[in-house]
């Protein structure tokens, strides 16, 4: 192995390019894929509390699926399986269009949706009944109570898990290059191949995960004590 | 459709099962299986060093498996399995084969991460055990073996089963460095047949599921029994195990 | 809807024929009874006797099986829209043993949430009431304090002041101090007295007898779903009529 030289990577422009191009992807994706994981949780929820046995079984079985089947398969299986069915204007259209990007959204989205809303059903869980009993008697009504009264705390009790659960999400943002979307950990393998410096370029690779996940942490924690009202100083 | 999924099935379950198993290395469901109970029995040992040392007041134990955690936190375990088949054959000298790479990667990235596990549930115990036993006269680490370890771990059961879920699904991401896996063997069907990616992925799908959902389920149960057993004692350890649910419970 | 129009006569609360049971075990075995305007009742009783259920099915929080129970004028359990039960329920106000106070809100957004939400009250009027509630409360200096920075006999003034700001004409209580150390009762109970002074109606739940002897103008005793006495707590406390009561009594004194 050739001396430690970070330089070899960072002052080739073309490797630097390919790197904010992974950077780029990978945030689309992340960002993406946890947009509509919320989106679904949410909506999963909602199908949660609904009335009549159809909507808690339904997503009994969408949780358990996405939650025993390998993150990795489920990506395959939209990519290579599902993506080769649809009818081919579908596909046209969606080749025309990042067609790797979109499914690696749907995917990794899909599946998050499961472990969301079940740390938003946990959060909800917690808030003890006495809370609905309370507002009750006040005369609010089954939604005004879950509003001013459930909803702000269960949503805070299942924040730290929330903010676990984005970590991961970002870190599973890099199993989107299997099925060839070209992000960071792509870029990585890329620039390994072209400027045989593996040790420069997984050092500047993992560096920059790490960092972005840090910052996602603090950011969480930041949130997490802006929404407890005795820790956040308004008090 | 159902009848392409039953061909495959007819055609390559031996392939599925075990891999290229005697011609080869054994691969399929097999290698999967048993890379994630070596995994998960490395680990473990592993991971309670690992929890006492964070535990400990000692900042040259402390700090570095503080630094370890974080670290396997913040990046994805498909770079910590590059970094492995790059490091593994530098410090050995040799060609390894990408089975025992998987497996160092998988106990490093599971001991930290189960450390967590272990940690939590010592922490869940509270002060009046360890006190009780120094009191008592036990030595620090004479506590922790006959006193705090055996309720600790006890009670984290259910939360090393989920982990070891995650290793199987984790086992997964062995494809980058072609470690020849259940995935493995499903997309070498996938490269003979061409022309039914859906079917092959789906009974890919089923077989995960059908393992991880059974392993899920006894945790589950445990978990009850565990409950069932420890109610009146430590009432207090229950919040604590909810943030601990939330750390096992990782998509992989 | 469903109102007869109140005359200053008729009783607050009446509690005709009221049975219910959990399964095969009957909690309340026919509670007949009234609460007049103004009149302060205690209830007290050996645990499980039924009489935090008895007063949870005057805002209908327990549904009851046969009987009738009306408060002001309004019979609680007939069917009706949840509005309307909303509605009635806003009328009633209700102190609980466990305060349930919002550990997401401070306490004077405890007090004026509801009046805002549930009543439409503008914000300002809201926040000036619950200002004057929590001075009324001895709490003026705690606006701004969350439920987990207060002790549990701060809470549970915020409980009633967050009870009151609803307007009602009838305040329930469930063994109100129940909770509390010993060294917080005597706040929460002062707040009950000076309410109790203001001529408000009540019906409290209580093991406090100083409470009963002091406030109260009629103690009904429950004993395994029936009240077995109604008397004034003068009577009761020197001159129990029923074996049971002469026992409890006297086991309450131990």
């Amino acid at each position: 192995m050739s001396n430690f030289d970070l330089s070899e990577i960072l002052g080739n422009p073309e490797y630097v390019a390919m790197l904010l191009l992974g950077i780029k992807m990978t945030f689309v994706v992340a960002i993406g894929s946890w947009t509509l994981a919320m989106t679904l949780a949410l909506l999963l929820l909602g199908l949660r509390y609904a009335p009549g046995p159809v909507g808690n079984a339904f997503v009994t079985a969408y949780v358990s699926y996405h939650r025993n089947v390998p993150t990795l398969v489920q990506l395959l299986l939209w990519y290579f399986g599902i993506f080769t069915l649809m009818p081919d204007p579908v596909t046209f259209w969606l080749n025309d269009h990042n067609a790797e990007a979109i499914f690696a959204v749907i995917g990794l989205g899909l599946c998050q949706a499961a472990y969301f809303s079940e740390d938003l059903r946990s959060g909800m869980r917690a808030v003890s009944p006495g809370q609905m009993e309370a507002a009750r008697a006040l005369g609010h009504s089954y939604v005004s109570a879950m509003r001013f009264v459930m909803v702000p705390q269960g949503s805070r009790n299942a924040l730290p898990a929330l903010i676990n659960h984005s970590v991961s999400l970002f870190k599973n943002s890099s199993l989107a290059v299997a099925i060839g979307v070209a992000e960071l950990t792509y870029a990585v393998k890329e620039i390994e191949n072209l400027s045989f410096r593996t040790f420069e370029s997984y050092l500047l690779v993992t560096v920059l995960y790490l960092v972005f996940s840090l910052m996602i942490m603090a950011l969480g924690a930041y949130v997490a004590r802006r929404a407890d009202p005795v820790r956040s100083g308004r008090a | 459709m159902i009848s392409d999924i039953i061909a495959i099935i007819r055609d390559y379950w031996l392939l599925l099962l075990i891999g290229q198993y005697p011609n080869g290395p054994l691969g399929g469901l097999a290698a999967t299986l048993l890379l994630s109970i070596l995994a998960i029995a490395f680990a473990f040992p592993v991971s309670i060093a690992l929890a006492l040392a964070r535990l400990s007041n000692s900042p040259f134990l402390n700090w570095p498996v503080t630094a370890l955690v974080y670290f396997t936190r913040g990046v994805p375990l498909l770079m910590l399995i590059l970094w492995g088949y790059f490091l593994v054959p530098l410090v050995t000298g040799a060609n390894v084969p990408s089975f025992l790479t998987m497996l160092v990667t998988l106990v490093v990235y599971q001991g930290a991460f189960l450390s967590e596990v272990v940690r939590g549930g010592i922490v869940a115990l509270g002060h009046g055990q360890m006190e009780a036993s120094r009191a008592l006269g036990h030595s620090y680490l004479g506590a922790m073996r006959y006193v705090i370890l055996p309720q600790a771990l006890y009670n984290v059961i259910p939360s090393i089963i989920s982990v070891f879920v995650a290793t199987i699904k984790d086992t997964t991401l062995g494809y980058v460095i072609n470690v020849p896996d259940l995935t493995f063997a499903a997309s070498q069907i996938n490269n003979q047949l061409l022309t039914q990616p859906f079917q092959v992925f789906f009974i890919l799908a089923a077989v995960y599921y059908v393992i991880c959902w059974s392993l899920s389920r006894v945790a589950i149960v445990t978990e009850r029994r565990i409950t069932r057993k420890r109610a009146g004692t430590a009432s207090q350890a229950t919040a604590k195990s909810l943030k601990l649910a939330a750390l096992t419970d990782q998509p992989s | 809807m469903n109102t007869i129009a109140p005359s200053k006569n008729s009783p607050m609360i009446a509690l005709t024929g009221v049975h219910k049971s959990y399964g095969n075990y009957e909690v309340l075995k026919g509670i007949d009874a009234e609460v007049a305007r103004g009149e302060v009742v205690v209830i007290c009783g050996p645990s499980g006797s039924g009489k935090s259920t008895l007063i949870r099915t005057v805002n209908r929080l327990e549904e009851i099986g046969s009987g009738s129970i009306s408060c002001d004028g309004n019979n609680i359990h007939q069917p009706m829209p949840a509005k309307e039960l909303n509605r009635l329920r806003s009328r009633i106000g209700f102190v609980f043993q466990s305060f349930n106070l919002f550990p997401h809100l401070s306490a004077i957004d405890n007090i004026a949430m509801s009046p805002m939400r549930v009543k439409g009250l503008q914000r300002d009027v809201a926040y000036a009431k619950a200002t004057k509630l929590l001075e009324r409360v001895g709490l003026a200096d705690k606006a701004n304090a969350f439920p987990a920075q207060l002790s549990g006999g701060q809470q549970q003034r915020v409980a009633i002041a967050r009870a009151l700001a609803m307007e009602p004409p009838v305040m329930l209580f469930d063994e109100p101090t129940s909770a509390l150390d010993p060294e917080m009762v005597g706040e929460v109970l002062s707040v009950m007295k000076g309410l109790a002074a203001d001529g408000m109606t009540m019906m409290c739940v209580t093991h406090e007898m100083g409470f009963a002897r002091d406030v109260a103008d009629r103690v009904w005793f429950i004993d395994q779903g029936q009240i077995v006495e109604s008397a004034r707590p003068e009577d009761f406390f020197s001159r129990p009529q029923t074996q049971r009561a002469q026992r409890f009594l006297s086991e309450l004194r131990h």
